[in-house]
């Protein structure tokens, strides 16, 4: 008897310690802490507050010297965590939670992030930093080179458009987001200015295409910061030598192969101020002018050429923004180590006051700027100015550079983000659901099984506050499949309650006395419980195991909450039930066996119960 | 109550509840796959106008996305899923959905992307995840009822009924796939592991009241035991469901609409594993006994039932 009261007293304080360790906010013992803005200081995971979970894949790395293939290492896997967190950190987004999954992924998670699109460019940008030596408008010959030599041409006429090509613009344009599809009005031969054909050789046609494919144009070239790449053609006439029948220049992208065939067309220049003041020619004229033209030879205008000279964000000791001086704007500052310092000295030396030299400054192959050089640096520092640099970017692109860069770069592979409304919406009915659940079940409990299903009641009341605070001490995240799991464990601590019940009915029948009867009952239906839960507990260490793999946390905090669950109910049916049940069959309440049965004892054998009765008084 | 004799009809029963899910399953296009398991995007966005889905249906096609679906998802709340977007590619969409149908604005609710590796890999986890759980739960049960007499049997038995209450769930989301677009996902996953979770845990308590029983009367006849064990847990197995589905039907109606899903999987799963511990494990034990299995083996498949219910 004694036994049971003490148990009773250690499951009271047991359960209390619990509910006030929930209730106290926060706690801090030594290096122990927990708590927070959640409610009841639980660690709540994205679904339930909202934020993102962002799960990056390293990429291997092609070494350009060597063409070896390297895989992320788990050194560089360390170093991604310790990069990523120093940046996020720094940034004032907020506190990243940062792991590696597997062997060459990261799971990064933003609770409560507001600005996602600042916070992945942050995370997800290399920061590889590159200065390139830009040299402006080199022409080249062709044939000087050994390029173009003059027998890869077979031919050059002047002629309409081919057919090849007048399909080929006539094509409805592939549909692009944002843009309504206007289709194309089909036009004819007529419709089109006569342009110069050059049939080349294969091998000719082969290297020429080459050559365009180096003209293309550079993201500068299109913002229009420098000259064009282009071409120049000179068409002579074979018959007279060195009279030239046309010398012009094309820019490179609208040059166009002829289909699969070895000809080139070129638009033809446009016509003189007599003819076509500013338009195109007919093909009456352009045949004229073409007549007799046989050779034709090739300049290339390369509008500029970016040479490496050696320089590198690896030569960097300090990066960090300020507001330019003059301007206001904001601009990153630069200090390099002794060989930057040196590099970067002598090539600003070299191009110093030329207009045709830059200092192109790329970050992660954008080109950031690539200004004049008005007079040698040699001190060692430098600014980078974008052209629509906020202070924020500064800040980050700052951040990114000191930092280092990324070992290896990274990919995004998984992305989920929870609004903070959506996440607190998804808690509150959790909660409603979750107490509505135990509500019913304690009123099925209480009206089925009487008394001890009021004792069940109690028990799932201490088992719910228990579950709660293991969640608190061990730091579990709380998700949404783990607030699933947790009500699917109350229902395995129904399960528990309702076996020993069932038994202990069986044994009342059977004209035992109560106690007996409880021991009885706890003990048969001791193996069911076990072994069905040890089932459970399988399922849920696989489900952990595979949700490494599988890479979610959702799968994760079901498995662990699932297991916690279990592991509790089966505490609480088998000694919280037990326990209180032992201290009531020890009071006055065990001479009404009826309501320790839900029949209410109508098919109690009544002599026995009688003989209880005695016994006990 | 006689249990054991009628098991040929509880093997009817399953068939034909199995059979549509299973036609649905095969025939047409059957489970739809989330982007868990195929790679894209899904976004769920709530306007702050009222919008109707033909309205975002138009928008997201003018948008160039004519694959992407819209499915409603509360009031003025839309789940759209569409390719891989990238983060651009996403603020384009709510911007414009904010220009042309909501000028109060257009809160972006969650997102979702998963790359097609990713999406493999979690399919091919997944089967293993099952095929673990499945093994791990046979060795288990062998080695729980080493005991008694051929403990392999309860092992096989509780498989069987597993696969049953599985397949059942499949074959349910195979047919509501089809009728309501439901997409499975990985949360789907979740729950058919504890399904099967479930399902074994109730066949356990029907067969350690067995283990009971065979050692307390070892010579009374294995279909009797079967049939008395079955009849003891029986007010067991119906409460503890009961209770089960009661807070399973709670949160289904008031856990709002991201879990409902995951919650429609354990309603049938609980629904299945309880008969199917009754139905299913227990009787495949007795057939087994009994030897019908044999004999349905050397009949090519033709069963006279009067002789194998004596």
């Amino acid at each position: 008897m004694r036994r049971n009261a003490r148990s009773l007293i250690f499951v009271i304080i047991l359960v209390a310690l619990s509910l006030a360790f929930l209730l106290v906010n926060p706690i801090k013992i030594g290096g122990f802490e927990r708590g927070g803005d959640a409610v009841l200081g639980l660690n709540l995971g994205l679904d339930l507050q909202g934020g993102s979970h962002l799960v990056y894949q390293a990429q291997p790395v092609v070494d350009p010297n060597t063409g070896l293939v390297k895989v992320p290492t788990a050194d560089d896997m360390a170093g991604l965590v310790r990069l990523i967190e120093e940046r996020v950190n720094a940034s004032g987004l907020g506190e990243p939670n940062i792991q590696v999954l597997g062997d060459d992924r990261l799971l990064v998670q933003l609770p409560g992030i507001q600005d996602l699109e600042r916070a992945k460019k942050l995370i997800g940008e290399t920061a590889r930093l590159e200065f390139k030596h830009r040299k402006i408008n080199i022409a080249e010959d062709l044939e000087a080179s050994g390029v173009i030599v003059p027998g890869d041409v077979l031919a050059v006429s002047a002629g309409p458009l081919p057919q090849e090509l007048i399909d080929l613009f006539n094509q409805t344009p592939a549909p692009v987001p944002g843009v309504e599809q206007v289709p194309v009005e089909p036009r004819e031969a007529e419709d089109f200015p006569p342009v110069v054909i050059v049939d080349f050789t294969p091998d000719g046609a082969q290297k020429f295409a080459e050559v365009l494919d180096s003209i293309q144009f550079t993201q500068a070239q299109l913002l229009g910061e420098v000259p064009p790449s282009s071409i120049e053609l000179s068409i002579e006439d074979d018959q007279t030598p060195s009279s030239e029948v046309l010398r012009y220049t094309v820019i490179g992208p609208i040059v166009q192969q002829v289909g699969i065939t070895n000809s080139f067309v070129f638009p033809f220049p446009q016509g003189d101020s007599d003819t076509a003041p500013d338009g195109p020619i007919n093909l009456a004229t352009a045949e004229a002018t073409m007549a007799g033209a046989s050779t034709v030879s090739f300049v290339r205008l390369a509008g500029s050429v970016d040479e490496d000279f050696g320089l590198s964000g690896d030569n960097l000791t300090r990066a960090y923004p300020t507001l330019h001086s003059g301007s206001d704007r904001p601009i990153i500052n630069l200090e390099f180590d002794q060989e930057g310092t040196k590099l970067f000295g002598e090539l600003t030396t070299e191009i110093a006051g030329s207009p045709n030299d830059r200092i192109a400054i790329f970050l992660d192959d954008r080109e950031l700027i690539a200004p004049v050089v008005t007079q040698a640096i040699t001190s060692g520092t430098a600014i980078i100015q974008g052209n629509d640099f906020t202070i924020e970017e500064t800040r980050d692109i700052s951040l990114q550079l000191e930092g280092g860069r990324l070992p290896v770069p990274i990919e995004l592979v998984q992305e989920r983000d929870v609004d903070a409304i959506l996440g607190a919406d998804s808690l509150q009915k959790s909660v409603v659901a979750g107490m509505v659940g135990l509500a019913l079940v304690f009123l099925f409990m209480i009206l089925y099984y009487r008394v001890p299903g009021v004792v069940a009641s109690v028990a799932l009341m201490a088992y719910a506050i228990l579950v709660l605070a293991s969640f608190k001490l061990l730091g579990v995240t709380l998700t949404l499949s783990g607030v699933a799991a947790a009500i699917l464990s109350i229902g395995m601590a129904v399960d528990a309650n309702v076996l020993i019940f069932e038994r202990m009915k069986d044994e009342l029948r059977n004209g035992r006395t109560l106690s007996s009867a409880i021991n009885l009952g706890f003990n048969r239906a001791w193996p069911a419980i076990r072994d069905s839960n040890v089932s459970t507990l399988i399922t849920c260490g696989i489900l952990f195991y595979f949700s490494n793999q599988l890479g979610t946390t959702i799968v994760q905090g079901f498995a662990v909450t699932l297991a916690i669950g279990v592991l509790i109910s089966m505490f609480s049916a088998i000694f919280i039930s037990r326990t209180i049940l032992r201290v009531l069959a020890s009071t006055g309440l065990s001479r009404h066996l009826g309501v320790f049965v839900p029949s209410g004892g109508s098919d109690l054998p009544q002599q026995r119960a009688n003989a209880a009765e005695a016994q006990r008084s | 109550m006689d249990f054991v004799g009628k098991r040929h009809w509880f093997f009817l029963f399953s068939l034909l509840v199995i059979l549509p899910g299973v036609v649905f399953l095969v025939i047409s296009p059957g489970l739809k796959p989330g982007i868990d398991f195929t790679g894209g995007s899904t976004l769920t966005l709530g306007f702050s106008n009222t919008v109707t889905q033909t309205q975002v249906r138009n928008e997201i096609t003018l948008l160039g996305y004519p694959e992407a679906s819209v499915q409603s998802f509360g009031e003025n709340t839309f789940f759209i899923r569409s390719r891989e977007l990238s983060e651009a590619d996403k603020n384009t969409i709510v911007t414009s959905m904010e220009e042309k149908l909501s000028q109060d604005g257009v809160d972006l609710l969650s997102f979702d992307l998963v790359s097609p590796v990713i999406a493999q890999e979690t399919i091919l986890n997944g089967v293993y995840a099952v095929l673990a759980a499945t093994v791990g739960i046979f060795v288990f049960l062998w080695w729980a009822f080493r005991s008694v007499p051929s403990p392999f049997r309860y092992g096989i038995a509780a498989i069987v009924a597993l696969l049953h209450d599985t397949i059942i769930v499949i074959g349910v989301f195979a047919i509501l796939g089809n009728l309501l677009d439901i997409e499975v996902n990985t949360m789907f996953l979740i729950a058919i592991l504890t399904v099967i979770g479930y399902s074994v845990n109730d066949t356990i308590v029907v067969f350690d009241r067995l283990r009971e029983n065979i050692i307390n009367y070892p010579n009374r006849e294995f279909s009797d035991n079967v049939n008395v064990s079955i009849s003891e847990t029986l007010g067991r197995s119906l409460n503890t469901s009961l209770t089960l589905m009661v807070t399973l039907l709670a949160l289904f109606l008031f856990g709002g609409a991201t879990i409902q899903n995951f919650l429609l999987v354990l309603l049938i799963g609980v629904v299945a594993g309880t008969y199917s511990s009754i139905g299913i494990a227990s009787q495949v034990l007795v057939a087994w006994e009994a030897g019908d299995f044999g004999r349905l083996l050397r009949r090519g498949g033709s069963t006279n039932r009067s002789t194998a219910s004596a």
